[in-house]
């Protein structure tokens, strides 16, 4: 069956003539560009209300675009498709960033409010100069236990958590490297030294782990435990702590052999467009009220000690935010091609090879 | 047909490309080209390249990332893979064969209902459709919560972050790629033919098996192509209904790039790899599908 023709060509290039038309028109009628900065940053990490309140009084526009992983912000950045001006690396990729020459110097006589942050969040390992970053939250990684089903007495370390008891009932965060450091840990190894010799000592430990958990989710791990799928988990502490003030039920547990301890930073890529603009945003969620307003989101622990005072006391006193007590808690560092052995290691163990 | 005949009757032989003809290609080449070719030849060059200490790629040449793919890792991964691809696509078949038909012979105002019932779904995000099926699917979900109020269970069941919620995420994700193309082969078959098989005797069944079957065979074979290709490949599902437990092919190649490991020199092998060798693959089949079309003449 044919049917008649149709002056096909003739359309198609009125409506091409048409699209390119006003593409032009749009292109010309553009003025001066208003300020704008491009931020790109953790999803579910940036209250919208910041950005807004942000642009409200500074009058440059933010542009929020957001990654799942530290190695997918590098990607994007590397790749230099788009000029971030601020970017949200944590600890252990600021030193990398750092080492590599990316980013740039930040003028502290800029961020009065830098005055606002604890010396414990100040020159830290992977910044020892204050040079390069400011802190935006701090956090670490530790227990949730669902105390309905299982007694959280007896829940002291990494350890008692990958027990047979728990078969298929345990959510961890999906990453390789923490996994992997909750091992070394467990046999007394410093977390930091990750090389053949040290994997092979954790290998035994990680292959009687890696099938007992039910769940790996690092975007929003406090969901299986919420939806009753399972029943104590590792997770970071922000999700620890929402689980802490969402029901009762859950408790919060720091590893008394120690634990990892991460610090999200805001830095300035080489190659922003606006490091003016850069400046003013991370002076501006350093105001007490604005960081006050990111940790009633995202109760992580907060930095800024101005903010603290704003913060009810019933957050305050969530152990999963502010533990009380010293706990032995360590930074991870870069660890240059011993991520390609963990990252090898733990899809060879979940392949069952 | 006979080749002079056809010439007699001076129907016109396809000579080359006229100007115009030239002219409306040339978006399309564009296209490929800078979506297609350019990126698959970066990709090549990516997997010979060295590990930047940042992700990336270093200047220099490697056979590294090839040799890792002897990984038994890769194979393993690889493997479960595929079943599960081939699993989805089984499901989606036996369930699209029979409502593609049965759609294609409706009423026509009914079609465009049953049509519009197996399209509308799909425009919602299918990251949603899943996180739909987490609700439907956990410890204290839908489903869970109406058996045991049903008293058919006395604790729930899981089912969520399993193989199986896996499996079911795939078929409905796809579902609709199969439906349509054997909808589109069962709207053209001409009905004639059925009634015919139906007059010299032959029963519901056997003229669905020999006669309806075949016929839909180039439908049947588009479809299990756009299902498992693409089924091959997601990674998404996995991780929302499977727990991130076990990794598929499309995990292994996406953390390279945005996982700890940032070994982009791997994750390009192991997708050039894929590329080789469902092209592979597909030379297999259409020399299978032309050998046997040749055998039936």
């Amino acid at each position: 069956m044919r049917r008649a023709r149709r002056p096909r060509v003739p359309v198609l290039a009125r409506v091409a003539a048409l699209l390119v038309g006003t593409a032009l028109v749009a292109a010309c009628s553009r003025g001066a560009p208003a300020p704008e900065i491009a931020v790109f940053a953790w999803s579910e990490y940036v209250p919208s209300e910041v950005i807004d309140g942000f642009t409200a009084a500074t009058g440059i526009r933010v542009n929020l675009e957001t990654f799942a992983s530290n190695e997918e912000m590098l990607a994007k950045l590397l790749s230099g498709a788009t000029r971030y001006d601020v970017v949200q690396p944590s600890d252990y990729t600021v030193e990398a960033l750092a080492r590599e020459g990316r980013l740039q110097p930040i003028d502290a006589s800029r961020i009065p409010n830098l005055g606002n942050v604890s010396p414990d969040f100040l020159h830290l390992p992977f910044d020892p100069g204050q040079r390069w970053t400011i802190p935006w939250m701090g956090g670490a990684v530790g227990i949730v236990v669902d105390s309905t089903k299982v007694d959280p007495g007896s829940i002291r370390s990494f350890a008692d958590v990958f027990t047979e008891a728990h078969r298929g009932r345990i959510v961890v965060v999906d990453d390789p490297r923490e996994i992997v450091s909750w091992a070394l840990a467990t046999e007394g190894l410093p977390i930091n030294d990750v090389d053949e010799a040290s994997l092979a000592k954790v290998e035994p430990v990680l292959r009687r782990w890696i099938p007992l958990v039910r769940v790996f989710d690092s975007d929003s791990p406090k969901r299986a435990l919420l939806d009753g799928d399972v029943d104590l988990g590792v997770v970071w502490s922000g999700e620890g702590a929402l689980l802490l003030d969402e029901d009762p039920r859950f408790r919060w547990i720091l590893p008394a052999g120690g634990s990892h301890r991460f610090v999200d930073s805001l830095a300035i890529p080489v190659g922003a467009r606006n490091p003016e603009g850069a400046h003013r945003f991370l002076d501006w969620v350093l105001r007490p009220e604005v960081s006050a307003r990111i940790s009633a989101a995202y109760p992580y622990t907060n930095p800024n000690l101005a903010a603290r005072r704003l913060l009810s006391p019933r957050a305050l006193a969530n152990p999963a935010s502010y533990p009380p007590g010293e706990a032995k808690l360590e930074f991870f560092r870069d660890v240059g091609t011993g991520a390609v052995l963990v990252d090898q290691l733990v899809a060879r163990i979940k392949a069952g090879g | 047909m006979s080749g002079a005949g056809a010439a007699s009757r001076g129907s016109r032989e396809p000579g080359p490309p006229g100007r115009v003809a030239r002219l409306l290609l040339a978006p399309l080449v564009a296209w490929a080209i800078a979506f297609a070719v350019l990126p698959t030849a970066m990709l090549v060059a990516c997997s010979f390249g060295r590990r930047g200490t940042l992700g990336g790629v270093e200047p220099g040449f490697s056979l590294a990332a090839w040799g890792r793919l002897l990984d038994p890792t890769v194979r393993v991964v690889l493997g479960r893979s595929v079943a599960w691809a081939g699993l989805a696509t089984i499901a989606c078949l036996v369930l699209a064969v029979p409502a593609a038909w049965t759609i294609a012979r409706s009423a026509p105002r009914r079609r465009a209902w049953l049509l519009a019932a197996v399209v509308v779904p799909f425009w919602t995000s299918f990251l949603v459709r899943a996180y739909a099926w987490v609700t439907i699917l956990k410890g204290e979900g839908l489903l869970n919560g109406a058996l045991l109020a049903a008293g058919l269970v006395s604790a729930p069941i899981e089912m969520l972050y399993t193989p199986g919620a896996v499996l079911l995420g795939l078929v409905h994700t796809f579902l609709p790629f199969a439906i349509l193309p054997v909808y589109a082969t069962a709207e053209a078959l001409d009905p004639a033919l059925v009634e015919a098989a139906s007059d010299l005797g032959a029963g519901p069944v056997r003229t669905f098996r020999e006669v309806v079957l075949p016929l839909l065979g180039p439908g049947i074979a588009a479809a299990a192509l756009l299902v498992f290709v693409p089924a091959l490949g997601l990674y998404a599902l996995n991780d929302v209904l499977g727990g991130g437990r076990v990794d598929m092919i499309g995990n292994l190649v996406a953390d390279q790039f945005t996982g700890a490991a940032r070994d982009w020199p791997f994750g390009a092998a192991l997708s050039v790899a894929l590329l080789l060798a469902f092209a592979v693959a597909w030379r297999l089949a259409g020399r299978g599908g032309s050998l046997a079309a040749s055998l039936e003449r």
